[in-house]
């Protein structure tokens, strides 16, 4: 009896060990060789690291352009879409009923110059970085409040998202009216996506544009400095700090995710008896399995297609207004609220304004980024990627996470535990989905502030430098 | 005591190997269907109008002045993304060769010219279930004497259409060296071409089965054979399981089967695959993570067809350009998923451009791709998965024409649990999905050897009664 318990125990501990240190174990972060993105051609100039103001001023032809299509795309002669099946809403996709009148209001009603004034409301600018021009916006604060510390905070969107998501959050950020910390913001495009450019060879994945972004923090003078993200945002921003602890002081994500082994064990093993491992409130969203499983396979199509012929579907997004606006939308009805699928207006009126969804429609149309937005996809996952192997390295920095109501990508606390190492903020709300800061600004900023103020507060007093 | 525990175990594993074997590994019955009807419920209460209506293609003039206009447009502002450096069909379709075949699109390829060709055979048009359906019917030409004349449905899948057909349709009206020629039946799928679609959710592959078994009996045919690739190929196997006494024999050139029991042999062959396969075979289905990866690579449009047709639907609907990639892609793909290594994916000179355009025409002028790929979104729901058709078997004769670059790469081996009677199993060594409309000489002399082994088999033969 007695060498029975001492060869269980000694299994157990065997077992445990493997799990910590073998196939589910933690790793070090790889050394990453310089990396260059810009064309063969320029591939031994040096590097022109000026940073160049930039004002969004879409020539004429362009906007002609689009009107054309669009009024063929609407004219009676020349509409071609299918019209929705009887009772269906947004079931089968976008409901081309609905996106008339998307459309129409885009040809009639959306004035591009006006919203192109608003989009260049804060300082805009562009810099080289790894050979690719990158646009970014860089704000400080207006007001002339006194704050304890002025923070420079990196803020990373995601697809089908740009740097417009977080126009309302910036003077939340900025000029914070009760904290002590306010931040001087750096709101860049991701290579490929708007107006920064995209890479002319394969390879740049996420975990290569956390590279990219750590220079670009340096560019801007830089060493230390707070990341928020979500979307690709959430995923980048990890990376990094994962791989520049140094230079990461501490990461905030509405976006909450881990693709560590162990995360993967977590999962199954809670799915066994909930309960007993998770806060009640998470249960409903991850489990059961089968009803997550069914959410992810009926969600992520685009996300299987993208990741394998980004130019194929990526022909008929460059040229067709409706197909885009189909394409990039329907994840703001879906992605805001999974039950707006039975709506024949997926939810979207009036929860949003078309103006806005527009603006980010734009960004990809005038940019014609629409292809090599995609083409992210596909070079993440990828073998060269995987062979980072930077899932298993953990993030030992400070980490705060937002979870919104409805994020059927978001992770629990309980499955994000052995990525973040010091998950010192986990907030749920009952609010909100994907695009948290163009959704619930005011939450996410509240979000953001307390969750450094937490970090401001807890640090030894030293100088006002991080 | 040792044989009591004997006898115990293997009575128990018997049992749960006959559970296994007849429960959820086990054969199901066909169900019984209710009579679908697809139109609109005012045509319902007029009396069904079963005439069937001389149809040729003309496409107005307005439609085709539409097209050159958009592909002007795209044109002249270009707004395609090059491919990245050193890259061709890896990423989807090279838009450097995608402008090779657009710039011919407008300014060589002439539709009034096609049409005719199109037009070459008797076209119809008949109302099934409260869907127009749109049908060539094509019979023996020559003053050749044949034993037998045997109907024969053709059925088209995913991107295709009934012109895959068309370089076929001599050889087995008219074919040279056999007792039997064939009264050919090829119609457009509901949602596809010159066919209706269907205005409601629901029309899946079972319906279809439904759908085309009432066409056949339309036109006055009792019994027939019937032949599919692609999404044809699961129609006419559903075609054969429910319908027994109608459908006479089956061939299909996707072989493939979801019978669970097949799924079975593919898992369980993966531990000694040689053992009940050639080497050939092997590598197409093993190691089992390359076949899957290979898998997950090739079908990110099946899984947003299945899931958002009606989004992708609305770009592609509206961009000519866009039409052609995606449709083109797989002409490529499908054909050799080699070639996505070549900068023209393969496609020239190995296919004519304006056989190619001929499909996407169709797609187009018809304006049908959206209702298309919503036949995906059907596939996979509860209410299909619900007839249980997987595991029903097909018991009439049945062949199969294996070609090296088709996607399935199930073997006799592994239909076997499907189709029952099994009677030819065909290993060539040329062509890929689109077998008739690339390898029109190997396609039907694989039909002609099927069908003349199914009429000269005295045992099974059952057309006259």
């Amino acid at each position: 009896m007695g060498k029975l318990l001492i060869v269980s125990v000694g299994l157990l501990v065997v077992f445990t060990a493997w799990l910590l240190y073998g196939p589910f174990g933690d790793g070090e972060p790889p050394k990453l060789p310089d990396f260059y993105w810009g064309p063969k051609t320029k591939e031994n100039q040096k590097e022109d690291t000026t940073i160049r103001p930039f004002k969004i001023n879409i020539d004429e032809k362009i906007l002609a352009d689009l009107k054309t299509r669009l009024k063929l795309e609407l004219s009676p002669e020349g509409n071609r879409l299918t019209p929705p099946l009887e009772g269906i809403g947004f079931e089968y996709g976008f409901n081309t009923k609905f996106l008339k009148t998307v459309t129409t209001h885009w040809l009639e009603k959306y004035d591009w110059r006006a919203r192109e004034k608003l989009l260049n409301k804060y300082p805009q600018f562009k810099t080289s970085i790894n050979g690719i021009d990158i646009h970014f916006q860089h704000v400080k604060s207006q007001s002339k409040k006194q704050y304890k510390q002025t923070r420079p905070l990196l803020l990373l969107h995601g697809w089908p998202g740009s740097f417009f998501e977080f126009q309302k959050v910036i003077p939340l950020l900025t000029d914070p009216v009760d904290s002590d910390t306010n931040f001087e913001l750096l709101i860049p495009s991701l290579p490929g996506y708007g107006f920064s450019e995209r890479s002319h060879r394969p390879g740049l994945g996420a975990v290569e544009m956390a590279q990219l972004f750590l220079k670009f923090m340096q560019r801007l003078g830089h060493e230390k400095f707070y990341i928020q993200g979500g979307d690709w945002g959430s995923l980048i921003g990890t990376h990094m700090a994962a791989l520049y602890p140094e230079h990461v002081v501490a990461l905030h994500l509405n976006m909450c995710t881990s693709s560590h082994p162990r995360a993967h064990l977590r999962i199954l093993i809670a799915s066994l008896y909930p309960s007993l491992f998770m806060n009640e409130v998470d249960i409903p969203k991850h489990y059961p399995l089968s009803n997550l499983i069914t959410k992810l396979l009926e969600e992520l199509g685009y996300f299987h297609i993208q990741a394998t012929k980004p130019d194929t579907v990526g022909v008929a997004l460059s040229n067709s207004p409706s197909g885009l606006a189909a394409y990039i939308i329907e994840k703001f009805s879906t992605w805001t609220n999974m039950e707006w699928r039975k709506k024949e207006n997926g939810g979207l009126i009036p929860y949003y304004q078309l103006d806005e969804l527009l603006d980010n429609v734009m960004i990809y149309w005038v940019s014609n980024s629409i292809t090599s937005s995609t083409r992210l996809y596909s070079e993440t996952l990828t073998k060269r990627e995987f062979a980072w192997d930077l899932d298993r390295v953990p993030v030992r920095i400070p980490v705060g996470c937002l979870s919104v109501a409805s994020d059927f990508a978001s992770m629990s606390e309980f499955h994000v535990k052995d990525k973040f190492h010091q998950l010192i903020s986990y907030t749920r709300s009952n609010k909100g989905g994907h695009f948290a800061a163009f959704e619930i600004p005011e939450i996410f900023a509240k979000d953001v502030l307390n969750f450094i103020n937490l970090l401001e507060q807890k640090a030894k007093p030293r100088t006002s430098e991080l | 005591m040792i044989g009591k525990v004997f006898i115990v175990s293997i009575f128990g594993t018997s049992v749960l190997i006959g559970w296994i074997l007849h429960g959820p590994l086990g054969d199901k019955d066909p169900p019984t269907l209710p009579d679908f009807y697809w139109g609109s419920t005012d045509r319902k209460i007029q009396k069904e109008d079963r005439s069937i209506r001389s149809f040729k293609i003309n496409i107005d003039e307005k439609i085709l002045t539409d097209l050159k206009t958009r592909l002007k447009i795209e044109l002249s502002a270009d707004r395609l993304t090059v491919p990245l450096e050193g890259i061709h069909f890896q990423y989807g379709f090279n838009t450097i060769t995608l402008k090779k075949f657009t710039n011919h699109w407008l300014d060589n390829y002439d539709w009034r010219i096609r049409e005719k060709t199109l037009n070459k055979y008797p076209q119809f048009k008949t109302l099934i279930s409260g869907l127009d359906i749109h049908f060539q019917h094509v019979k023996g030409q020559s003053k050749k004497q044949y034993k037998q004349t045997r109907p024969l449905l053709l059925l088209h899948g995913w991107p295709g259409s009934f012109i895959e057909f068309q370089k076929v349709i001599p050889l087995l009206t008219d074919p040279v060296d056999s007792d039997t020629n064939f009264e050919l039946v090829i119609p457009s799928l509901p949602g596809f071409g010159f066919s209706e679609r269907p205005p409601r959710p629901g029309f899946g592959p079972v319906e279809a089965a439904q759908l085309f078994l009432k066409l056949m009996k339309r036109l006055g045919h009792n019994k027939f054979y019937v032949q599919g690739g692609d999404w044809g190929s699961l129609i006419v196997t559903n075609m054969a399981a429910l319908y027994p006494e109608h459908v006479m024999a089956v061939h299909v050139n996707l072989c493939m089967s979801s019978h669970s029991r097949t799924h079975m042999r593919h898992l369980i062959g993966a531990i000694y695959p040689t053992l009940f396969l050639s080497e050939k075979d092997v590598a197409r289905l093993y190691p089992l993570s390359k076949y899957f990866s290979n898998l997950l690579e090739e079908s990110g449009y099946f899984h947003i067809q299945a899931t958002k047709p009606d989004t992708v639907g609305a770009g592609l609907s509206n961009s000519p350009s866009g039409l052609l990639a995606y449709i083109m892609e797989k002409f490529s793909t499908g054909t050799n998923p080699s070639w996505k290594t070549k900068e023209d994916g393969g496609l020239i000179p190995y296919y004519n451009k304006d056989d190619l355009l001929d499909n996407i025409m169709i797609y187009w002028v018809t304006n049908t791709i959206t209702s298309s790929m919503r036949f995906y979104a059907e596939v996979f729901t509860l209410r299909t998965l619900g007839y249980k058709m997987d595991n029903v078997p097909v018991k009439v004769p049945a062949g199969c024409l294996y070609l090296p670059y088709e996607i399935s790469g199930h073997t006799d081996f592994h239909i076997q649990d499907k189709y029952h009677q099994l009677l030819s199993f065909s290993r060539e060594n040329k062509g890929g999905h689109f077998a008739a409309f690339e390898v029109p000489d190997i396609f039907s002399k694989d039909l002609l050897k099927f069908f003349n082994l199914v009429e000269n088999n005295s045992t099974i033969h059952k057309f006259t009664e």
